[in-house]
């Protein structure tokens, strides 16, 4: 319920520069996910809109009003932690209560407010247990709760789900989008796993080395990467770049990739270097198509079957169905990226062509 | 199978061994404060392991009431004492534990105090001989000399080193997102450290306390410089306990070391569910 807007947002730890000028609008109830690998800034970033961290530069809104220096009791943020932070000396009814107490809300008000979570979350046969003995996956609700039961503007979650086991995780991911609809408020989610990012967020925010590289919905992100950071780091496994040299000149221009052969036919401006992109799941085998390249190993994970490949110095991946007869290892694998599927990186800038 | 059973046999020897080297001094205590005079006098062949007629004369002794058997009355009784090391020891403790807590916090949380730890340790650089004397000094100047605060407040700053130290790495270890969480709910510093923090660390700060209180309750040396008369700890007491006609009462000491044992003990137990339950908190560790 809450607008987030971020601008020329920075932080340094001496030397260290967590996070360099970050620029981002979060809108009022939308689901974002900042992405990254760890040291990506994405929770020096999130610690800063909760409050826990002064930016060494710019600017925090909520809704158009400056946060910088506002403590973070006033900010009515909800913070759900990696290791979730839950008060073990205390019931789970207590844990669940505290915010509300903290701030002054009437007992019988507390009382059904806390059965309401509880119930939500499946947590009320446990209300009056210790909260030190719970399994992981219930603590993990329970920190859920704890934030959502003050019902706060914004909701910011740093890794919720990285300690539960997988199969957990995966009942909690629709679990948690739900609770978001149901509750309308502004979301920021802090993971390092891409599949937790697209299934859940409205938006996606790319990280790396303290920079924002990329924002965009799922969809955006995954088929027009910004640059050769985020096309490696989203999809699983993630995009194939092959250095190549644009040539031909005028009309007919042709990618050559070296060893693994030639790619024609595109509409291009660019000559010199550049890297040519596609997408594993987006080649289309083909006994005469232009590009061969060497199978070096061939996995099959259920229904699909990935191979290794490899020419010269470049590598790829390619995922197939099941159905596709798969060449065998040492065999050489043909195959064709259609044009819509190919995406041109330069090879100086790695930014997108 | 075999190396492993001798295995086995060697490490319960050694068990024993240890068991033996450090319980038959107390369980000889333990004996000799129930013996009378003429068993506790004997030596050579006339020891016994146990007491063949066991009494209470020697704790009523120490207590003034004066055995038959021994001539000597004692110029003052083992309440006063008894009292004397209890006031020290927990008020010591108590000062100790608290300037210790409050500045280990602040370590931890917001390095406040920068050299703080090393500055803390340095009094225990010297050989307490030297610091002492100075002590002594300063305690005389403030009238110190003699009163149970005035040993509380020497105790306090002498055990707190181990104290902060102590605090300080249970600080340390307790996820700071603990404390986050509940400030981001609304609650004020002071809140958190109150109703969140402290009940958390009740282990740390019980077995925390207990080392400090037995550290101060087994000294010798301060309580002999800075005590004359009137605020003698039991330690000092029992060092008094002879006389020229009988030597050493050693009947006397042992009842007095087994009273002396009872307060440690009696703590140890009451919180010994903190002791083992160590610091279990509410976030998984990385």
């Amino acid at each position: 319920m809450t607008r987030i807007t971020l601008e020329n947002l920075g932080r340094d730890f001496g030397e260290f520069t967590a996070l360099a000028n970050m620029d981002l609008t979060i809108a009022d109830g939308e689901f974002v996910a900042l992405l990254g690998p760890s040291g990506c800034g994405k929770s020096t970033t999130m610690n800063m809109i909760a409050g826990m961290l002064e930016p060494s530069h710019g600017e925090i809104r909520f809704d158009g009003r400056n946060m910088n220096g506002v403590p973070m009791a006033k900010r009515g943020v909800g913070f759900v932690f990696q290791n979730y932070a839950i008060f073990t000396h205390m019931s789970v009814r207590d844990n669940l209560a505290y915010g509300l107490k903290a701030q002054g809300v009437g007992r019988a008000e507390i009382a059904r407010r806390v059965g309401e979570i509880a119930e939500l979350l499946q947590l009320s046969p446990l209300l009056d247990r210790r909260a030190a003995g719970l399994s992981v996956n219930i603590l993990q609700r329970l920190a859920i709760g704890r934030s959502a039961v003050v019902e706060p503007s914004i909701f910011l979650m740093d890794e919720p789900l990285s300690n539960v086991d997988a199969a957990f995780r995966a009942v909690m991911r629709s679990e948690l989008k739900g609770l978001q609809r149901q509750f309308k408020q502004t979301m920021v989610y802090v993971t390092h796993d891409q599949l937790e990012a697209m299934t859940m967020a409205d938006r996606i925010a790319v990280m790396d080395h303290g920079k924002l590289l990329q924002v965009g919905t799922p969809l955006e992100v995954y088929n027009h990467p910004a640059d050769t950071f985020v096309a490696r780091f989203i999809g699983a496994p993630g995009m194939n770049l092959l250095p190549g040299r644009v040539t031909g000149g005028d009309g007919a221009p042709v990618i050559d990739l070296g060893a693994a052969g030639h790619s024609g036919a595109l509409r291009l401006e660019q000559t010199g270097d550049i890297l040519f992109g596609f997408r594993p799941e987006e080649v289309v085998p083909d006994a005469n198509g232009p590009l061969a390249m060497q199978v070096t190993a061939a996995e099959r994970i259920g229904p699909r079957i990935i191979l290794h490949l490899a020419a010269g110095d470049h590598r790829a991946k390619v995922v197939l169905d099941g159905e596709t007869p798969a060449p065998q290892q040492g065999e050489t694998f043909r195959f064709s990226v259609p044009e819509r599927s190919v995406r041109l990186f330069d090879a100086q800038t790695e930014r997108a062509l | 199978m075999n190396r492993s059973l001798s295995f086995d046999i060697f490490r319960y020897a050694a068990i024993l061994t240890f068991l033996a080297i450090s319980l038959i001094p107390t369980v000889w205590m333990i004996s000799m404060a129930f013996k009378p005079i003429a068993e506790w006098q004997a030596s050579g062949a006339d020891l016994t392991w146990w007491p063949n007629n066991p009494t209470l004369d020697n704790f009523r002794f120490i207590f003034g009431e004066s055995g038959s058997e021994l001539i000597v009355a004692l110029e003052r009784t083992a309440g006063r004492p008894i009292l004397a090391s209890l006031l020290a020891a927990s008020f010591g403790t108590l000062i100790a534990m608290g300037a210790g807590t409050a500045a280990a916090y602040g370590l931890s949380r917001f390095g406040y105090g920068g050299n703080l730890p090393l500055a803390l340790i340095q009094l225990r650089l010297f050989p307490p001989m030297a610091v002492m004397i100075p002590v002594m000094i300063m305690w005389a100047f403030l009238g110190l000399i003699d009163t149970w605060y005035g040993l509380a407040l020497i105790y306090g700053i002498v055990t707190l080193p181990f104290a902060f130290w102590l605090m300080k790495t249970f600080f340390d270890d307790m996820p700071r997102e603990i404390e986050d969480a509940a400030l981001v709910e609304g609650c004020s510093r002071w809140r958190v450290f109150l109703r969140i923090t402290l009940p958390m660390m009740r282990p740390a700060l019980a077995s925390s306390a207990l080392f400090v209180f037995i550290l101060n309750w087994s000294d010798y040396l301060i309580a002999l410089l800075l005590t004359t008369r009137d605020w003698v700890t039991i330690p000092v007491y029992m060092a008094s306990l002879s006389s020229s006609m009988t030597g050493q009462l050693y009947g006397a000491k042992a009842a007095l070391g087994l009273i002396a044992a009872v307060p440690p003990v009696i703590m140890g137990i009451a919180i010994q569910k903190q002791l083992v339950r160590g610091l279990t908190f509410g976030a998984l560790k990385e």
